[in-house]
């Protein structure tokens, strides 16, 4: 391991129940407030319904992909390194498999080419970016524009048909009441939390988008963690285009599209910021989809119009970055 | 690192230096600004060359025409997406919505009866407020720009699928038979672009207001140190950026004859492309209009090329996301090296 | 500890926009999605569950829900609606909150159909009716144009024009397809592009082009000026495609480069055929009614809700009810009226009338 500074990880020793308080003082904090928030709306708005096992059943279905995507493109937001790319990659990975699946290969075969393709994606991203030392945006956004053309051309008339009975049963099935791919992607929440607070590779992460020439300084290497990151976010969304297909049982050219800012728009909402790295956590994350999932919900089970549902996001969005500048983030002049 | 908002990727990276970088000198001695132009022309030069090869009669009025048509709208938009990143003002991603709004805002008062010569203002204004929102925002919350726009942007769309469906022209309207008629044999569109193109890229070398706006965008705490007020900078950027996309909603109201609200949304690649092809970092404090001009062009050939290709139009999305990421690529590579 | 306090505002303050935001969503749409809080599970009143496309460019699919909320209304039965959002993975989700809801059955138009099949196995275990536009699946009620019927007459109409104006020689025949749509792309454009073919046998091959126009007229106006460009010697111009969108980009198109001094182009669908500023290049259009449509699921609709439903009819060739298509020349088109008359003279017409007998029969 390369050597590091004490000052960088010197961790001040605290209880552990002081410890849980603390950390729900920061951006947690907030969200969790705003979350109890939502569910009380619901509870008053639509009854005792909103917590019935099959409405719990629609929120965790529709939530649960973009949870996994975007805790693994959390690291890049982490390291600093914004991935835009994420969306087009969901459509295209779930365009792969789909054409591929159709064409009778075997499933688990494809589903590793699938996420060989994300690895090459991660490692274009991170070449052009570490390397080159070019803009995270602007890279990014080109492999946004350059996946969904992709997309396009592969799946030009009506993409087949792929229903892969164990994957529908994953993604669209509950385990005790309860839904299964929920509860995976809780799962994946939990050890990419315990990795960001827990393990030095998460410290880190946090240390390279925190400060990147601090972290150099304290032997890190700071190209080594951003591709890493960048391939986690790419694989991640490689692997929720892979749980669409199973999810919807076909993958069309527009699959992911504006999924990207989606996800980021609930991750800040959450505490992570995509212009500053080194914030946010991804208990945070999943909190912030779970709001936007519970709003999205209590506007669809009132049969409201979803166009309220942008517009709610977007206030509560600067209402979120408002209330981290307040705390002491980064303020923009 | 207060206001290093996008993070240099590499920590070797240099910090901007402050004040305009128009004319740094590279170690050939070239401005930055000369090399890009050069480099941007000869990329075009091969693509029109490739084409020319496989389809001789590439070369014609009616190619010109169709790149300096799909030039137009998408070049006046990129003027109004510079002003915000040359003054380190990040992104404006809200510009498909100030677009629609505008032309929306146009073709709504021709509807009602009012002249021409009203409406456009009208267009141009709506653009201006839709500005001027983004900037206080972003101004009085000391809010990242990037975020705000962001969501203004799906906010935005959203207000407008409320409360409209649909928008149509007039189609004896002066301005919509302006925007079906050509002068000098280019497309009448295409004059109001290099008309902003040219006085934009002269504002930002020789007044004032220009050299203020660069100056603000490539070091804020230096700019401060000398007495410009940032806020009423960033606002002002925002303000006279939203005039110009006003302008590129008016345009658009005069060539498409029936638009819904979600219309703009094809507009925010290209133009933030052509923008970053452009050599005007997201840093700030950089860039050149000039440069912008054929960075719009290129990319606009790039569908007419496809179509004489006889390949699918989504392949130009595919090279056009190809060629941004190659661009940004050799971009960072110069600085990196230039830094050493 | 100021710093501490000061979070905590905002955290209040953040809690506070939360609720006002979600209140004011509450508030102000209360009103318009009257009798959506009573779970119809517990009354008997029949309930239909009316998903519209959320194509954000298409005017007609909103119009759609419009006029079945209206039709729901004259029954006294209850209505609500969603939007696919033209995405799979809202559609899919709205099948749940349907069958969550405990509707009776289920209209809808899905511009994505690529989840259908999994849509469809979750209405068939929830023994939910489900009534198609346009798009067929097996297993629902195919409401909807004979498209191959239309893109044929489309085309033949267009290829008599041709063989009268300019005695078939054409020079360039386009077709602004739009793949997603899948089959109804081959029928209505492939279709008008072989009754053209039929009608004038002499152009040649290489006068066929088509390029990708996605059913839209800002793509169709941005793809199409390379079209024109890459035929400059093309002179007698005709076009086909998906719909009135797409067609009208080409002629747009042709407008601005200057290839408009003989250009005519057929639509589909009548989108852009009627009201004021019509494109003087396009001839004519098949008109579909598209808004209307839910006159004919309502057909449907109160044998199911008698207790008789009829038997499942799920092909375009098979209809359930095949809306009638309309085709009209510019001309007869200016009588008709546009989109947002049509729709208030449907809802006033008595029960059962089409918007085929009000505007197309006359």
């Amino acid at each position: 391991m390369t050597a590091t500074a004490p000052t960088l990880f010197d961790d001040p020793v605290v209880p552990p129940l002081r410890r849980i308080l603390n950390s729900f003082r920061g951006p947690v904090g907030s969200i969790s407030a705003t979350l109890v928030v939502t569910l009380l709306v619901g509870l008053i708005w639509v009854g005792p319904s909103f917590f019935s096992p099959s409405n719990i059943q629609i929120v965790g279905v529709s939530v649960a992909i973009p949870l996994i995507v975007g805790v693994m493109a959390s690291f890049a937001l982490l390291a600093g390194v914004v991935d835009l790319s994420i969306g087009s990659m969901v459509g295209f990975g779930a365009v792969v498999f789909n054409q591929l699946v159709a064409t009778g290969m075997n499933a688990w075969l494809v589903a590793l080419i699938t996420v060989g393709v994300g690895v090459v994606v991660g490692l274009t991203n991170a070449f052009v970016i570490v390397r080159f030392g070019a803009e995270p945006l602007a890279v990014t956004l080109g492999m946004l524009t350059l996946l969904r053309g992709l997309s396009q051309v592969v799946v030009v008339s009506a993409p087949p048909s792929t229903l892969i009975e164990p994957l529908y049963n994953v993604t669209q099935g509950a385990i005790a009441g309860f839904p299964t791919l929920l509860l995976i992607g809780i799962g994946v929440t939990l050890i990419a939390a315990g990795i960001v607070s827990k393990t030095r590779i998460g410290r880190k992460v946090q240390a390279v988008g925190g400060d990147d020439r601090a972290a150099a300084r304290a032997g890190i290497s700071v190209s080594k963690v951003r591709v890493i990151a960048l391939v986690a976010s790419s694989v991640g969304a490689a692997v929720g285009g892979i749980l669409y297909v199973g999810q919807l049982g076909s993958a069309s050219n527009v699959l992911g599209t504006g999924l990207e800012f989606q996800i980021y728009a609930a991750l800040m909402i959450g505490g992570y910021s995509i212009t500053r790295g080194g914030v946010g956590n991804p208990i945070g994350g999943l909190l912030g989809l779970l709001v936007v999932a519970g709003i999205t919900n209590i506007l669809n089970v009132t049969f409201t119009d979803p166009n309220y549902l942008d517009l709610i996001t977007a206030i509560i969005l600067v209402a979120a970055v408002l209330v981290d500048r307040f705390r002491g983030g980064d303020a923009f002049e | 690192m207060t206001t290093s908002l996008i993070t240099p990727a590499d920590p070797a990276a240099p910090q901007s230096p402050g004040g305009a970088k128009l004319r740094r000198p590279d170690s050939r001695g070239l401005p930055v600004s000369a090399r890009d132009a050069l480099s941007i022309t000869g990329v075009w030069a091969l693509l029109i060359i490739a084409t020319t090869i496989v389809r001789p009669d590439f070369l014609s009025t009616q190619s010109l025409l169709a790149v300096t048509f799909t030039m137009s709208i998408s070049g006046i938009l990129a003027v109004s997406q510079a002003i915000i990143v040359i003054s380190g003002g990040l992104l404006d991603l809200s510009l498909p919505v100030s677009l629609i709004l505008s032309a929306w805002a146009t073709v709504t008062a021709l509807n009602n009866g009012l002249p021409t010569a009203v409406a456009i203002p009208i267009g141009i204004v709506t653009g201006m407020a839709w500005g001027g929102l983004n900037g206080l925002i972003v101004v009085f919350g000391k809010l990242n720009p990037i975020i705000v726009t962001l969501a203004t942007g799906f906010g935005g769309l959203a207000v407008m699928l409320i409360f409209f469906k649909s928008a149509q022209i007039p189609s004896t309207s002066e301005l919509r038979l302006y925007g079906l008629g050509r002068f000098l044999g280019l497309p009448n569109i295409f004059w109001p672009m290099l008309i902003v193109i040219v006085l934009g890229g002269l504002a930002f070398a020789y007044t004032r207001w220009g050299r203020r706006l660069i100056a603000v965008g490539g070091n804020p705490s230096a700019a401060k140190a000398r007495g410009i007020n940032l806020r009423r900078m960033r606002f002002a950027s925002f303000i006279g950026a939203g005039a110009v996309a006003g302008l590129a909603g008016v345009m658009f109201s005069a060539v498409t004859p029936s638009f819904t609200p979600a219309a703009g949304a094809s507009f925010q690649l290209i133009v933030i492309g052509a923008v970053i092809l452009a050599g005007i970092s997201l840093s700030g404090g950089k860039g050149n209009l000039l440069v912008l001009v054929l960075s719009v062009g290129f990319l606009a050939t790039i569908p007419t090329s496809i179509a004489f290709f006889g390949l699918a139009p989504a392949w130009a999305l595919v090279f056009q996301g190809a060629l941004l990421i190659i661009a940004v690529g050799i971009d960072g590579y110069r600085l990196k090296r230039t830094a050493r | 500890m100021t710093h501490f306090t000061r979070g905590r505002l905002a955290r209040l303050g953040l809690v506070a926009v939360a609720a006002a935001s979600l209140m004011l969503a509450g508030c102000s749409t209360v009103g318009s999605t009257s009798g959506a809080s009573t779970d119809s599970a517990t009354d008997s009143t029949f309930t239909v569950g009316f998903a519209v496309g959320g194509q954000p460019d298409a005017d007609w699919q909103d119009l759609q829900g419009e006029v079945a909320k209206g039709l729901a209304e004259q029954r006294g039965w209850n209505f609500v609606e969603l939007s696919n959002d033209n995405s799979e993975a809202t559609a899919t989700k709205n099948a749940d909150i349907f069958i969550q809801k405990g509707v009776n059955m289920v209209m809808m138009f899905n511009g994505q159909p690529s989840a259908n099949p999994v849509i469809a196995k979750k209405y068939a275990d929830a023994g939910i009716p489900v009534v198609t536009f346009d798009i067929a699946q097996p297993g629902w009620y195919f409401v909807g144009v004979d498209n191959a019927t239309a893109g044929t007459d489309g085309g033949t109409a267009l290829g008599n024009l041709a063989k009268s104006k300019w005695n078939c020689q054409v020079d360039l025949v386009i077709s602004a397809e739009g793949t997603a749509a899948g089959q109804i792309n081959t029928w209505r454009t492939g279709n008008a592009r072989d009754a053209v073919k039929k009608v004038c046998p002499n152009i040649p091959e290489a006068n066929y082009v088509s390029y990708e126009a996605d059913g839209n007229l800002t793509t169709s106006l941005a793809n199409a000026p390379g079209v024109f460009a890459a035929h400059p010697d093309a002179k007698n111009i005709l076009v086909v495609g998906l719909n009135d969108q797409a067609v009208v980009g080409a002629l747009q198109a042709a407008t601005q480069l200057g290839r408009d001094g003989s250009i005519m182009g057929w639509g589909q669908d009548g989108g852009l055929i009627t009201g004021a500023n019509v494109d003087p290049h396009l001839a004519g259009s098949v008109m579909y009614f598209l808004e209307g449509y839910p006159a004919e699921a309502f057909k449907i609709a109160d044998e199911i809700a008698a207790g008789k439903a009829p038997a499942v009819k799920d092909t375009g060739t098979d209809p359930a009810a095949s809306v009638q298509p309309c085709p009209v020349t510019a001309a007869q088109a200016a009588a008709i009226p546009n989109i947002n008359d049509r729709v208030s003279q449907l809802a006033a017409a008595p029960q059962g009338t089409t918007e085929y007998d009000l505007f197309c029969k006359a």
